[in-house]
């Protein structure tokens, strides 16, 4: 077979197609392909996935997920992405077994000997074309794993195939063209929102705020010895709402936060696909934090840095004591409960629903508190089904929302249970404390013809924040 | 043919036994190894224990759990796996083969439960069998193994059944109790080589799947270093470099 073909990007599906053949065309999917990337692909996998192997700790997953795996296919009861194509190579334990018989195959001692036996070549180029689709056609929800009676944590295993992909020079070309080396001004982050253009904004932001609440709200920038160091969330734009939202709570708090200018976004294209890009960013993280000597980090309404930063910051960030990490989800709720942030009442009259991004509740990290944020504030609070740990993703998860020629896909293929989710809640507005799923769900909205506006947490919070 | 059943179910079975036992101490203790030396080197900051205990014991005891979805597969599959533990350790006939070897007994389940929990695991594997070969899903995931394991694990209950139930004349009882013995011992041989394996392993995969994820500080730059590709794994785009689509083999057809 060919090695990934060299035709030019296909046409694109339309939705409709897509959902009632039931069939899922090839993805669209370009891949900004690095030089030499096309040049000796199974040799140079193979070096990429032992080079990984003997320094990280992906070994003791693909043991243990290779001995145990008993096929039983629960696993296909959780995928939305197979529920809406029904394609067997979209079931979760089929996309795991691409990269974990490479590893049989290859790393294990009966592999080699069985290969040699039976004269088996070994890793080809048409299993690396396959992995490529497979692993960016998983949204890294892992939904899967809440079925999975022998614990395999498919999610695992796509980030590990995208990251072997990537150090052989395959990757999408969003995320490349968006994750070198940041130039002086940039910020490094996903979507690359240099820090000028924040600054810029900041003092129209506290206008508007004083236009309409009569109350100033400061947004600090670079101030030593704050509290907290704020990473806002951010997606192609700058969710404007959402980041008065969060200066308001602070104000209402009186707590000391700060914005760091030297590195404020704390996106970043790590967790999708590579390791060493997630520790980058946590050490420049922890630089700002030191610089500007805070005691704790909080990160804005993005699933995706709140978990990088809350499983990794301990552990990548570089030596010593890190500084303790909380999403604003946290931070805003804790201070609610205790009293110190007032929230008015009904002060949201319009039917409300929630969306739990993935990174937020699959593991069970953060599932009641914007919810009880949303009652106190809501009139007409109304829950999609199913939610919380067993949320739908968003369709646009892993870093897929980033990639433009995925869109009709995202909206048709990933995102069909979304938007059935959000069309039977009647809600006029569904809060996604993410800037990813915010993305993803407004063009998702848009493309579906659903009258629901996406907002964020803080957007609404704000509306309610009582100022004393 | 006395002599073989004999051979089979006295020092062979023996030996499938202390391969078996071996086979998977071997695989428990190197899965430990790794466990901790993983734990070691991620330096093991932020592992949420209460989260992966929580999610451990929920799947060893899945009441509940199991019936959230497919709830059909799910209780033919929990019936099959009672009855593979439950008749082969309890049943009268056994407790003495085990005191012999083992020289230690235990209480017998009575003989009428035994019969029905040994046809309960012959339908349920034949049962599971069918769904697998039935489903387009199935048929895709399963290797030949995945195939072959119900039906190998049935064979040792139903040649047992015959034997106790059935009147039959010396030479076909023989006949039954040699598959059934050689059958049993190749199962306790095979179960640590094969993803039966599972049954010692499973409950590590909670923990596996927390420290897998818990990334060894500077592992990326060590990564990058051993492949020759320094600071950055990632160089700048090929200028003009054309995006290419990865045609899927399954639609090219």
């Amino acid at each position: 077979m060919d090695p990934l073909k060299l035709e030019q990007r296909s046409k694109v599906p339309t939705g409709q197609e897509v959902l009632e053949t039931g069939q899922r065309p090839h993805l669209p999917l370009g891949f900004g392909l690095q030089e030499g990337a096309m040049e000796n692909r199974p040799r140079r996998f193979l070096q990429a996935f032992a080079a990984i192997l003997k320094h990280s700790n992906y070994r003791l997953a693909l043991e243990q997920y290779m001995r145990v795996n008993a096929r039983c296919g629960r696993c296909n009861v959780k995928c939305q992405i197979f529920q809406a194509t029904g394609e067997a190579c979209d079931l979760p334990c089929h996309r795991s077994e691409l990269l974990l018989s490479v590893y049989r195959r290859h790393f294990t001692v009966s592999g080699v000997l069985r290969g040699r036996l039976l004269g088996d070549p070994g890793l080809q180029d048409d299993t690396i074309d396959k992995m490529a689709e497979a692993y960016y056609t998983c949204t890294l929800c892992r939904r899967c794993q809440l079925e999975c009676p022998m614990g395999i944590d498919h999610g695992l295993i796509t980030h590990l195939g995208r990251y072997i992909l990537s150090e052989i020079g395959i990757v999408p070309r969003v995320s490349a063209a968006q994750t070198p080396e940041p130039s002086p001004d940039s910020t490094g982050g996903a979507e690359a929102n240099p820090v000028p253009a924040l600054l810029d904004n900041l003092p129209l932001l506290r206008e508007e705020i004083k236009n309409a609440t009569g109350v100033d709200v400061e947004f600090p920038v670079d101030r030593t010895g704050a509290e907290y160091l704020f990473f806002p969330d951010l997606s192609d734009d700058l969710e404007a709402d959402t980041l008065m939202g969060s200066a308001a709570v602070f104000r209402a708090t009186g707590d000391t936060w700060t914005l760091g200018a030297g590195f404020y976004d704390g996106l970043h294209y790590g967790l999708f696909y590579s390791d060493q890009i997630l520790e980058h960013a946590l050490q420049r993280m922890r630089g700002e934090a030191d610089r500007l000597q805070v005691k704790t980090i909080v990160i804005g309404e993005s699933g995706y840095a709140a978990r990088s930063a809350k499983s990794f910051y301990p552990g990548c960030a570089g030596e010593g004591p890190a500084q303790p990490v909380v999403s604003l989800v946290e931070y805003t709720h804790r201070a609610w409960k205790s009293g110190r942030l007032k929230l008015r009442a009904n002060a949201i009259s319009e039917r409300v629903t929630y969306h739990d991004p993935c990174n937020f509740a699959r593991d069970g990290w953060i599932v009641e508190e914007p919810r009880e944020l949303l009652q106190a504030i809501c009139s007409d609070y109304v829950e999609m089904t199913p939610n919380r740990r067993d949320n739908f993703c968003c369709g646009g998860g892993g870093g897929t929302v980033s990639i433009g020629e995925l869109r009709s896909y995202r909206t048709s293929v990933g995102g069909k249970a979304k938007a059935g989710q959000i069309r039977a809640t009647g809600a006029k507005y569904c809060v996604a404390p993410c800037a990813n799923c915010k993305k993803q769900l407004r063009e998702l909205m848009e493309d579906q013809g659903i009258d629901c506006q996406i907002v964020g947490l803080h957007d609404l919070l704000y509306k309610a924040i009582v100022f004393e | 043919m006395e002599t073989w059943i004999q051979l089979g179910r006295g020092p062979l079975f023996q030996l499938a036994c202390a391969l078996l036992v071996l086979g998977l101490l071997r695989i428990v203790v190197l899965a430990l190894v790794e466990l901790v030396e993983a734990y070691r080197r991620s330096s093991g900051r932020g592992v949420n224990w209460r989260e992966i205990a929580g999610e451990t014991l929920g799947w060893l005891v899945p009441v509940g759990r199991l019936w959230r979805q497919r709830p059909l597969y799910s209780t033919v599959s929990v019936l099959f796996h009672v009855g593979l533990f439950v008749v082969p350790i309890f049943l009268a006939a056994h407790v003495l083969l085990w005191k012999r070897v083992l020289a230690v007994a235990w209480p017998a389940l009575p003989q009428t439960v035994a019969n029905v929990l040994t046809l309960v695991v012959i339908v349920a594997g034949l049962a599971l069998f069918v769904s697998r070969v039935a489903s387009a899903s199935g048929r895709k995931l399963s290797r030949a193994q995945d195939y072959a394991w119900p039906l190998l694990l049935i064979v040792p209950f139903l040649t047992g059944y015959v034997c106790a139930n059935l009147a039959l004349g010396a030479q076909t009882y023989e006949a039954f109790m040699l598959v059934h013995v050689y059958t049993v011992d190749l199962i306790l041989v095979l179960i640590p080589f094969s993803q039966i394996a599972h049954c010692v392993l499973a409950p590590f995969s909670q923990v596996v799947s927390a420290i897998a994820w818990k990334f060894p500080p500077g592992a990326g730059d060590r990564i990058a270093e051993t492949l020759g590709q320094g600071e950055s794994s990632l160089p700048p785009l090929r200028s003009g470099a054309e995006p290419v689509s990865v045609r899927k083999k399954v639609h090219a057809q």
